[in-house]
């Protein structure tokens, strides 16, 4: 009884394996996709039914240069050039008022990233200092989350205990770093001169209305000295090559 | 009475303040340029101009400044790593034809409206030959920050890279290697120089490249798996990257993602898979073996004759007990 039934099942396994495919020309697969570019005059999409081919067509880049002494490539195969890149911001003065000290004030904002180049982006911040008194004499520091989860200006971490006191800001939504994992996740601010500038948004490809949401997070002792206290936040908006 | 002579007033003041009201709104940007890259090969002695478009998409007039910053580095996934403090002899090639408008000084796109930057790039005779790398970068422009403001004030930019290279030659020597070309995700193990892997289950692959030369290079070429002599059973194009030099980069596919090849049932055996790019100048290549076999379609054939055996075993251990009719 098992003997017909396993080698049948063999057999039809090896059958299966063994056997080689018909194919009338390997390139035939609806896989193959193949791009090139160039200077273009002219290009467009083929296909048929088993390829695709987009080209551009145009005078050789040898020619061009050893005639006119440069050539100017500002318009790519890649790049949509009827996207522009933009950049959004819904609100530039992030003001939060009079702070009670031990409660934490948060306010958010919302960047905003388009770009038809299928290289991608990012967004870089960096503060011009710690929020500081114009005297100069007090400052609140950026900052360094909880005591056991220790966050970086490039590596966010779990800050929910009102007794530490800072600055720093979580973000949410489309292409954000993936340190952020939840709301309680903060970051401090890279500062000018002294960092790098850190980046929050990023993106490998075309992006269309990329939005994040900013959360700025603010939290004083109850030694913090009265005054008004400023800074200034840089967003870098840059795409890439 | 009385209230007649204090309602009427108040009225008054309301609506005074209803209509003369301005209307009031969060600051806000909202700007665009284009072109987002420009890359220009010149010769030294000759000079070229490109428009920039400059979009204020915004509900409110925007001070702006425009200046050029270099950059020598990128990271992995082309991303110039700017810093504003560096200086360059060739920064002085740079300027603005505009009439109104000039590097490093403010200037006013009205809400809703675009604005050309005409750039002007001379290349002196004695230039030296080499590569340019800068980034067009154009800022909100602010005095001083509002002294009512009890928090952060936020300032914007938006850039558009330039690459430039100086050149007597159309072509000059560029060096590209691929570094790194393995299998990242899929069912699969390497022994040897080989990879055995499952012929049904997705490949997913990363490469790297690196521009050891001294002009920036693109990535042209393709992904290419062939079995036995050279017949291509899978094609992929490889994205154009501009690798600047002494840099590298992560190559992808077309579609920007990594690349990536399901093998069909029926493709068992050794396969090649190569990463090939080929420039005016120089050609890369990159080749790994896979054996392809049906790893999970096996063990599942394995396992089902097993469980059939013990079914079938079972089954003829059972003895039939005869029925007792004198009970």
């Amino acid at each position: 009884m098992i003997y017909p039934i396993t080698t049948l099942v063999t057999l039809v396994f090896f059958t299966l394996i063994c056997s080689s495919p018909a194919i009338a020309d390997t390139l035939n697969s609806p896989a193959f996709q193949i791009q090139m570019s160039t200077v273009n005059l002219t290009g467009g999409n083929k296909s048929s039914a088993s390829y695709k081919l987009s080209d551009t067509v145009g005078q050789t880049f040898q020619g061009q240069f050893n005639s006119a002494g440069y050539v100017i490539q500002a318009g790519f195969q890649y790049i949509n050039t009827l996207i522009p890149f933009s950049f959004r911001i819904s609100n530039l003065s992030i003001n939060f008022g009079s702070l009670v000290p031990g409660t934490p004030s948060t306010l958010s904002n919302i960047l905003t990233i388009t770009t038809g180049s299928a290289f991608g982006y990012t967004v870089k911040a960096i503060e011009d200092h710690p929020l500081s008194r114009s005297d100069g004499l007090a400052n609140i520091p950026d900052t360094a989350c909880d005591l056991g989860t220790t966050c970086l200006q490039t590596s966010a971490n779990i800050w929910a205990d009102n007794a530490r006191y800072g600055f720093g800001y979580n973000m949410s939504g489309a292409d954000i770093t993936g340190d952020f994992v939840n709301s309680t996740y903060y970051r401090p601010f890279p500062a000018q001169n002294v960092d790098q500038p850190a980046i929050i948004m990023s993106k490998n490809g075309i992006a269309t209305s990329s939005a994040a949401t900013v959360t700025y997070k603010i939290n004083i002792a109850g030694g913090q000295a009265a005054g008004t206290y400023q800074n200034a936040i840089q967003y870098i908006a840059i795409p890439a090559f | 009475m009385k209230y007649k002579q204090i309602l009427i007033p108040i009225l008054y003041i309301v609506l005074f303040g209803f209509f003369t009201a301005t209307k009031v709104h969060a600051e806000s940007y909202n700007l665009s340029v284009s072109p987002p890259l420009l890359r220009v090969h010149i010769l030294p002695g000759k000079a070229i101009t490109q428009v920039y478009t400059i979009g204020n998409s915004d509900i409110a007039d925007q001070t702006l400044v425009a200046s050029i910053v270099p950059f020598s580095q990128a990271d992995d996934n082309g991303n110039p790593v700017l810093n504003p403090q560096t200086t360059a002899p060739w920064l002085g090639y740079f300027s603005l034809a505009n009439s109104e408008i000039k590097l490093n000084e403010p200037f006013t796109i009205r809400a809703g409206a675009t604005e050309q930057l005409v750039l002007s790039l001379t290349v002196p005779p004695d230039a030296s030959l080499g590569e340019i790398y800068a980034t067009l970068m154009i800022s909100t422009y602010t005095n001083s920050i509002d002294q009512n403001l009890e928090g952060t004030a936020l300032k914007a930019t938006i850039g558009s890279n330039l690459l430039i290279t100086i050149s007597s030659e159309a072509y000059p020597d560029t060096v590209l290697k691929i570094i790194d070309f393995n299998p990242t995700e899929g069912s699969f193990l390497k022994i040897g120089n080989i990879y055995f892997a499952d012929s049904i289950t997705a490949m997913k692959f990363s490469a790297l490249v690196s521009n050891e030369g001294k002009f920036t290079a693109d990535t042209k070429g393709v992904f290419r798996v062939t079995k036995g002599t050279d017949n291509p059973v899978f094609l992929d194009g490889i994205l154009p990257l501009n690798v600047i030099s002494k840099s590298q980069r992560i190559l992808v596919n077309t579609n920007g993602a990594p690349f990536e090849f399901t093998p069909t049932l029926s493709q068992i055996g050794n396969h090649q898979i190569s990463l090939e790019i080929k420039t005016e100048n120089s050609n890369a290549t990159s080749t790994i073996e896979v054996f392809f076999f049906p790893l999970k379609l096996s063990l599942g054939l394995l396992l089902t004759i097993i469980i059939i055996s013990l079914i079938v075993k079972t089954s003829g251990k059972s003895t039939i007990v005869p029925l007792d009719n004198n009970k």
